[in-house]
């Protein structure tokens, strides 16, 4: 619980100094064309692929493919691309809100607050969106890339890792990782990049999953929910699941949950990083004397937050997982889910980017 | 450049986030383009949104514009002008 909150706390600092935001990244590929940070998260996905596989190869990572992970379905697909839309319109991803809102954004709490209620929602087509998923299930039983190909997925992550490192190589050359920051404190997102990787190397060895959040969004949900809805809430089956069943072999921790508003496994990983994210985001504010609450936005900008949170917190669930998970956590394991996962997420960012500047600049134009 | 100083528009985009922040930032100055261009304007923003402190200069920078970003006690500031 404590290393939790400490990740989380970390994260939250080093994100809202850095402005690492990953909706931003997608959004600017499309609406400005610039692959600035975009860039910064490639180089946190191939560290991230090497920490992970070397923690492998020395043992730490006995749960490997991480827990949660499943088969590849077209669920996968079409719950990136609603995450897509949402991120965007929201300003933020399920992170990205978090340490906003606590460095005092308002159009990020009014998200947050949609993302509860989308999350709330999915309970409500869980049994059909089940049905879906079983039947567009393929590769049963392959979690990731190199099983697909019955191979250790060492040489493709030596591939890939010196490919990227090219790359890498070349942007340095180029001068392309330092931008010219003018706020007070900024850390270089390419150096954030690195800080994640390794914050997500520890939460993988510590509680053996890589960084997630989004199940708690669904039980916070959940939690409104019984009060609001006890009847209804009763007759939900989703809330009853438990998708989270195993024994972290290095500590010996059972560790049962799911999304139902009970103090499980999922609530004492998950809530404490949710906690740590918001503080952290709020104490790099405070720190630089920059924390001030502001609620004279236009009214577009709050419809477009609570709508895109909504959206966002929905397709968490549909996806399943978020963004985090899935590009912090099952890019740099080759995850076939999180490869499809992205594959959604490309193309909802770009219409969630139109959709934004359509409605921000009519808006205002007036 | 003219003796007669420059008019300033201002521009309070405090509480907003991105992109919004920047999408509102690039079309004032889009409006306001000849102006600025001239001389005769110069757009002041005022804003706490860490993310468009870095990206609105750089936008305007591109744009042949000269920044000059200063953190205040309500808020960062940034002056784009000719």
């Amino acid at each position: 619980m404590i290393t939790g909150l400490l990740l989380g706390l970390c994260t939250g600092f080093i994100m809202h100094r850095s402005d690492y935001c990953l909706a931003g990244m997608f959004r600017d590929l499309f609406l400005f064309r610039s692959v600035l940070k975009l860039r910064t998260l490639l180089l946190l996905v191939i560290c991230s692929m090497v920490l992970f596989e070397t923690a492998r190869q020395l043992g730490l990572l006995p749960l490997y493919p991480f827990p949660l992970f499943g088969s590849p379905s077209l669920a996968n697909v079409i719950g990136g691309f609603l995450f897509g839309v949402g991120m965007v319109l929201a300003g933020g991803c399920v992170v990205g809100t978090l340490y906003k809102m606590g460095a005092g954004s308002v159009p990020s709490a009014v998200a947050f607050i949609g993302l509860l209620a989308g999350s709330a929602l999915y309970a409500e087509i869980h049994p059909w969106w089940s049905a879906v998923i079983a039947q567009t299930t393929f590769q049963k039983g392959k979690v990731t890339i190199p099983q697909l190909f019955n191979s250790d997925p060492l040489p493709l992550v030596l591939l890939t890792a010196v490919a990227g490192g090219i790359y890498f190589l070349r942007v340095y050359r180029k001068g392309g990782w330092v931008r010219p920051l003018y706020t007070e404190g900024a850390l270089q997102p390419w150096k954030a990049a690195i800080l994640l990787a390794i914050i997500g190397l520890l939460s993988a060895i510590v509680i053996g999953m890589p960084v997630g959040i989004t199940t708690a969004y669904a039980k916070m949900g959940g939690y409104l929910e019984s009060f609001l809805f006890p009847g209804h809430f009763q007759q939900l089956a989703y809330f009853k699941a438990l998708p989270l069943n195993y024994c972290h072999p290095l500590t010996g921790v059972p560790l049962v949950g799911g999304p139902g508003p009970n103090m499980d496994a999922i609530a004492v990983i998950q809530l404490p990083l949710i906690g740590g994210i918001i503080v952290g985001g709020a104490c790099s504010a405070l720190l630089l004397r920059e924390f001030r609450i502001y609620v004279k936005i236009p009214l577009r900008q709050y419809l477009s937050a609570i709508i895109g949170g909504m959206i966002m917190g929905l397709a968490s669930r549909m996806a399943p997982a978020c963004n985090i998970w899935h590009l912090f956590g099952g890019l740099p394991i080759l995850a076939t889910q999180s490869l499809l996962f992205l594959v959604g997420l490309l193309p909802g960012a770009w219409l969630g980017s139109i959709i934004l500047s359509q409605v921000i600049i009519r808006a205002e134009a007036s | 450049m003219t003796a007669t100083v420059p008019r300033t528009i201002e521009l309070d985009i405090r509480g907003q986030i991105c992109p919004s922040t920047l999408l509102v930032a690039l079309r004032e100055m889009n409006n306001n383009i000849d102006e600025l261009n001239s001389g005769c304007a110069r757009l002041f923003i005022k804003t706490d949104n860490r993310d468009c402190i870095n990206t609105i200069p750089e936008a305007a920078g591109n744009m042949g514009f000269q920044v000059d970003v200063c953190k205040t006690e309500a808020a960062y500031t940034i002056l784009i002008f000719k």
